[in-house]
């Protein structure tokens, strides 16, 4: 009794959905590497998987993480979710109440209005609820017709531009719940039932409008609501709505700690699928507030790697600072997904270069601490001479590892998409910090700090930033200041010291140890690039100083007499447009250092 | 008697620039054609990384390829590690690492 040929559309839709989703799947699950499969099995059965369900609750369903940027944002993403959901869970318990066991095919519980007329004992409850719940659904379909227009009233400065194929797939998922209650409040109107919402819509059509009317357009209204769905399911794999089962798998690989690797893999398809272009990233993209570059945001570069359309000058064009990464509210991992585009592009195996490493050392004299000052820190000579203060007043047995010429960390050549090369130098330099058998590694240059934590092997060598380092001589009584809390401070967090290694803290203790820190605007996870991330080699000079310039301008509303920050690169950028005084933190330390007695 | 200084004098030559090909030299003018405003200052040379370890000379190299003389260049470029000083002494402010990568992008074979 479960079947009328309008559903023909939403089983074909439907058929066609699963097939293509699960095909899918299954060959991308086939495709990942060895290890990552070896992950899966071993994740499956311990609390990664609850942990992924509780997850997927919170993320897919409820939208959390955007309610937590924009509660009305975050209502129309809930709704549309959850509220969707729940009317399929409902509806399939409304159906088991007035079927009980007995089998019912899909499109009986979708269609069980319709198949309902003839049912008898209508239980009123159902009915109430199944039309709370599509209002719920209406009304976050409402609000991103509203976010269409006014999307500032929803948080979002930007819209994402969409596809075609985004743009039929919309059409159809917009379609689906005005007809769904057009189609409900016509039956209701011509066979009576149905709950608060289409009953009365239902009376006030057999008001306004003949009845003969209402029975022609019976039928036609169920076609075109079973159209849209069956429209929607066949366009969902081919937009960017493939994210809403996507996101799932991705949650669950992710917690049982597969990641994106140097080069391409299938873990990535996850990655690149589960974006749902909700544009969050774009508001987040300095390059599109200060330089207007409007193709070039995470949501257009996955969507560009995701058509295979994918150009050298949009993955090249990105500063990497990490901005968009840390407001993606699916967690896709952006940054290591664009460097791997990179490389794809760019990687060129070559044994021959680097020859020049072999024997290259001229690094003198001994100590437990090693530091590298990085490349960057060589043109801040304030920094250099500073820590040599701070080391002689503390005491310490330093080895400088690159004062006569080193070789630089390899993150400048990965950024680029030079992996082989950039491993040259992993391996040199891992060579010569274990020929001078240093048990700590200290680094004054954050871009350093990244590659020695994430792309060498220092096992047995504890790898701290300076500001970590400072942090601990003071705690250790090693070295002491001179507090005063007229000095007023203002701090930048470098990308690469804060998203990059997550140390806001030890900077801000050993400012606040000397005097006064006045936050910025945007600070913390939340704050600004300098402009001269060496991930961008499209940008060219002017627009690294406009973006500088917007960042000095915070900096310098603070009101504090100096402008403090932890990067070598950083305190280059922020020179250039600053009149008030940058300096490093090392420096500041240096000059408030109490001699001993 | 002559003492080895370990410099000698250049060998007289010339640099014809109608009769070089420099077919890749307008690629790489046409990509950046802010390197056409180079002042030939050196201060990417003086702060190079790779060129304190080894003979390699940007300013050199990045004007001969302007001039049409490609012989050797990629492989001097295969020295640089991109790191960047160069860029931020420029007077310029010419995108050098760019440079760099277009040097190897017209000149090599990736």
């Amino acid at each position: 009794m479960f079947y009328s040929h309008f559903c023909i559309p939403f089983i074909v839709g439907t058929v066609i959905l699963f097939v293509t989703i699960l095909y899918r799947y299954v060959m991308w699950i086939a495709d990942l590497p060895k290890s990552d499969k070896r992950l899966i099995v071993k994740g499956l059965f311990t609390t990664a998987t609850l942990r992924s369900i509780w997850e997927t609750i919170r993320e897919s369903l409820l939208h959390v993480s955007i309610f937590k940027r924009n509660a009305l944002l975050g209502y129309m993403h809930c709704s549309l979710a959850f509220g969707w959901f729940l009317l399929i869970v409902v509806g399939w318990i409304e159906t088991t109440a007035y079927m009980g066991a007995e089998f019912v095919p899909l499109q009986g519980h979708v269609f069980f209005r319709y198949f309902a007329i003839g049912i008898d004992n209508h239980i009123v409850t159902f009915d109430h609820i199944m039309d709370a719940l599509l209002l719920f659904v209406l009304s976050g379909v409402a609000l991103a017709w509203f976010k269409r227009l006014k999307s500032k009233h929803l948080g979002m400065r930007k819209t994402t531009k969409h596809t075609i194929g985004d743009r039929i797939a919309l059409s159809f998922l917009w379609f689906i719940f005005p007809t769904r209650l057009v189609a409900e409040s016509i039956t209701a109107a011509v066979y009576g039932g149905g709950g608060f919402v289409t009953a009365n819509i239902g009376a006030a059509l057999n008001n306004i409008l003949p009845a003969s009317l209402l029975t022609g357009a019976f039928e036609p209204i169920w076609w075109i609501y079973s159209c849209a769905l069956g429209g929607f399911f066949i366009a969902m794999p081919h937009s960017r709505y493939m994210h809403i089962f996507t996101e799932v798998p991705l949650i669950f690989l992710r917690n049982y700690r597969l990641r994106v690797r140097q080069s391409q893999s299938s873990y990535d398809n996850f990655q690149v699928q589960a974006c749902s272009r909700c544009g969050i990233c774009i508001d987040a993209c300095q390059l599109q507030s200060q330089l207007g570059h409007n193709n070039v945001q995470s949501v257009y570069f996955l969507r560009d790697r995701r058509a295979n359309s994918l150009n050298m000058n949009v993955a090249s064009d990105c500063l990497m600072c990490g901005r968009c990464a840390d407001r993606c509210p699916v967690g896709i991992d952006l940054n290591s997904l664009r460097l791997n585009s990179r490389a794809a592009m760019r990687n060129m195996p070559n044994e021959r270069r680097y020859n020049y490493f072999n024997a290259l050392d001229r690094s003198t004299g001994e100590g437990k601490v090693g530091y590298f000052a990085g490349c960057m820190t060589m043109l801040t000579p304030h920094t250099l001479t500073a820590m040599q203060t701070i080391f002689t007043a503390a005491g310490e047995d330093v080895w400088w590892a690159d004062r006569d010429g080193g070789v630089c960390c390899g993150r400048p050549l990965r950024l680029t998409g030079e992996t082989d090369s950039a491993n040259k130098m992993v391996q040199y330099n891992t060579a010569l910090f274990r020929k001078h058998g240093i048990t700590t590694l200290v680094t004054s240059c954050p871009i350093c700090l990244k590659t020695f934590r994430e792309d060498y092997n220092l096992e047995g060598i504890e790898i701290l930033h300076h500001s970590q380092y400072i942090l601990r001589l003071i705690n250790s009584g090693k070295i002491s200041l001179q507090h005063s809390d007229n000095k007023t401070f203002t701090y930048h967090d470098p990308c690469e010291l804060g998203r990059g290694n997550g140390i806001y803290d030890e900077p801000r203790s050993v400012i606040t140890a000397i005097g006064t820190l006045i936050e910025p605007k945007h600070h913390h996870r939340d704050s600004l690039c300098c402009g001269s991330s060496l991930a961008n080699t499209v940008i060219s000079d002017s627009e690294q100083i406009t973006i500088s310039s917007s960042l000095t301008l915070e900096l310098e509303a603070t009101g504090a007499k100096t402008l403090v920050t932890a990067c070598p690169l950083c305190k280059k950028a922020l020179g250039r447009t600053t009149q008030q005084k940058i300096v490093d933190l090392s420096e500041i330390v240096a000059t408030n250092l109490n001699t001993k007695p | 008697m002559a003492t080895n200084f370990g410099f000698s004098i250049s060998k007289p030559r010339v640099i014809d620039v109608d009769t070089n090909n420099l077919k890749k030299s307008n690629e790489i003018l046409a990509a950046l054609p802010e390197l056409q405003s180079c002042i030939g200052c050196g201060s990417c040379t003086a702060s190079c990384t790779a060129g304190n370890l080894t003979s390699y000379n940007f300013r050199k190299v990045h004007t001969l390829v302007r001039r049409g003389e490609y012989a050797g260049a990629y492989e001097e470029m295969n020295k640089c590690m991109l790191c960047g000083k160069c860029r931020l002494l420029c007077p310029r402010g010419i995108n050098t690492r760019r440079v760099v990568m277009l040097i190897k992008k017209c000149l090599g074979d990736f």
